[in-house]
């Protein structure tokens, strides 16, 4: 189901954004996930006006980045994370220049309200994940998240089980080594990597917290999509939090981590994805296939 | 070419007779692209260092060269994208998985294991160089 956004243009400045159109807040135990492809935008001036969005320690950080493929989709990224969470701002339309971002004392990006004297800005958390051909932001309240990107093509250079060996749980190497075929095993070692990368950066303590191999991710018997969390030492699976693994585009797969409150009973996450061209058009894709 | 020099340095100039101490506050990473005119008045080359000083340093030339071949294989760069010591790999598009596989590669190459939350931590180059010396000289120490 496609919904064309037709943008609106400010006559009185030609540096004047369109306005962006305002969404729902998700509701508890349920993420948003937005995603862009580079590829789809190609327009010169969307890119200019896109750059004017960023604040200029972001501006820089763009510029850094080694190539002009790499600057667009850091651009992009940016832009993604600006504009979506402006457009969650059910009181007031947020202009997503003014946002302002700090880090958590991991390093985690975190939204900085400090600006807004609005006191019912809702408890949004983020997190942001790319590849070369995919951009995307999960979008939650309340609980945090984190989302994990990879593309499902992507060639390991080294030897899978030798990098399960090195830096997975015993369990998931057991579990990787039982695979005959290389094709599938080199998917199920991506799988678990976007999983585990998604926790990780839910948790938002840095990678010190939560080394690879001290925990293990596996499928929760007697579902479909549904996953556990067992540390490694313990073999104990606390249920703390929820996981969902997509295909996204038919190109990549993403995982999504959020810290489960306990009152949705073991639910499946509930996960809504919007395809977007920030400003230009959305796209809601209706078809999310649980892995 | 980047060349990196330790934090304090004793050695004696190639042509003169005195013997002059250089001792720097931090360690420099003195960027030479050719130019003839540094803005430091010593221009100085790994071969003129004497062999006879034990120099505790920031890595090695040839470390970070090397270094450098694997981040551009595992990165698939091309020959016109350059990487410095001072390189960030997020710069040149490594996710985490680059990474790792950017330390297994570099584990392989110098006989060394790295701990997880060190080896994440690498973000340049310079890093990884000035780790994977540290490491080696445990091994042999």
């Amino acid at each position: 189901m496609r919904t064309s956004v037709i943008s609106k243009m400010q006559r009185s400045f030609s540096i004047e954004l369109p306005s962006l159109v305002p969404l729902q807040l998700p509701s508890r135990m349920e993420t948003h996930l937005w995603y862009v492809v580079p590829e789809e935008v190609k327009s010169k001036s969307l890119l200019k006006h896109y750059s004017q969005l960023l604040s200029p320690p972001e501006k820089d950080k763009v510029l850094r980045m080694r190539g002009d493929e790499l600057q667009k989709n850091a651009l992009l990224a940016r832009t993604l994370v600006r504009t979506t969470i402006a457009r969650y701002q059910t009181n007031n339309v947020v202009d997503p220049r003014t946002l302002m971002f700090k880090k958590n004392m991991y390093g985690k990006p975190e939204v900085d309200w400090q600006n807004y004297k609005n006191c019912d800005n809702p408890p949004l958390h983020f997190n942001i994940s790319h590849t070369d051909s995919l951009i995307a932001c999960g979008v939650t309240v309340y609980v945090p998240v984190g989302i994990d990107l990879e593309d499902k093509g992507r060639k390991i250079k080294h030897d899978v089980l030798a990098l399960a060996e090195r830096f997975y749980s015993t369990d998931e190497v057991k579990f990787l080594s039982t695979i005959p075929d290389p094709e599938v095993q080199r998917k199920e070692f991506i799988k678990l990597w976007t999983l585990k990368e998604a926790y990780v950066k839910a948790l938002g303590k840095g990678f010190s917290a939560a080394p690879f191999s001290t925990f293990t991710i596996q499928p929760k018997a007697g579902t479909t999509g549904g996953y556990n969390l067992c540390k490694e030492k313990t073999k104990k699976c606390n249920g703390e939090w929820k996981f969902g693994l997509l295909e996204l585009a038919d190109s990549h797969y993403a995982a999504i981590c959020i810290e489960d409150d306990q009152a949705s009973g073991g639910a499946p996450m509930r996960v809504i994805v919007w395809k977007t061209i920030p400003f230009v058009e959305d796209e809601l894709i209706s078809e999310s296939r649980f892995l | 070419m980047a060349t990196s020099f330790c934090s304090s340095i004793s050695m004696q100039a190639p042509i003169s007779a005195t013997t002059r101490r250089f001792s720097l506050q931090k360690p420099v990473s003195i960027f030479n692209n050719g130019k003839t005119n540094n803005h430091l008045s010593f221009s100085l080359h790994r071969r003129s260092m004497p062999a006879r000083h034990a120099i505790s340093c920031a890595a090695k030339q040839e470390t970070v060269e090397k270094v450098s071949e694997i981040v551009k294989k595992q990165l698939s760069l091309t020959d016109d994208q350059v990487v410095t010591a001072g390189t960030k790999f997020t710069e040149l598009g490594a996710d985490s998985l680059d990474t790792v596989e950017i330390v297994m590669g570099l584990e392989e190459e110098f006989g060394i294991t790295m701990a997880e939350e060190r080896a994440k931590e690498i973000a340049t180059v310079q890093q990884a160089a000035e780790l994977i010396e540290e490491l080696v000289q445990e091994k042999t120490a």
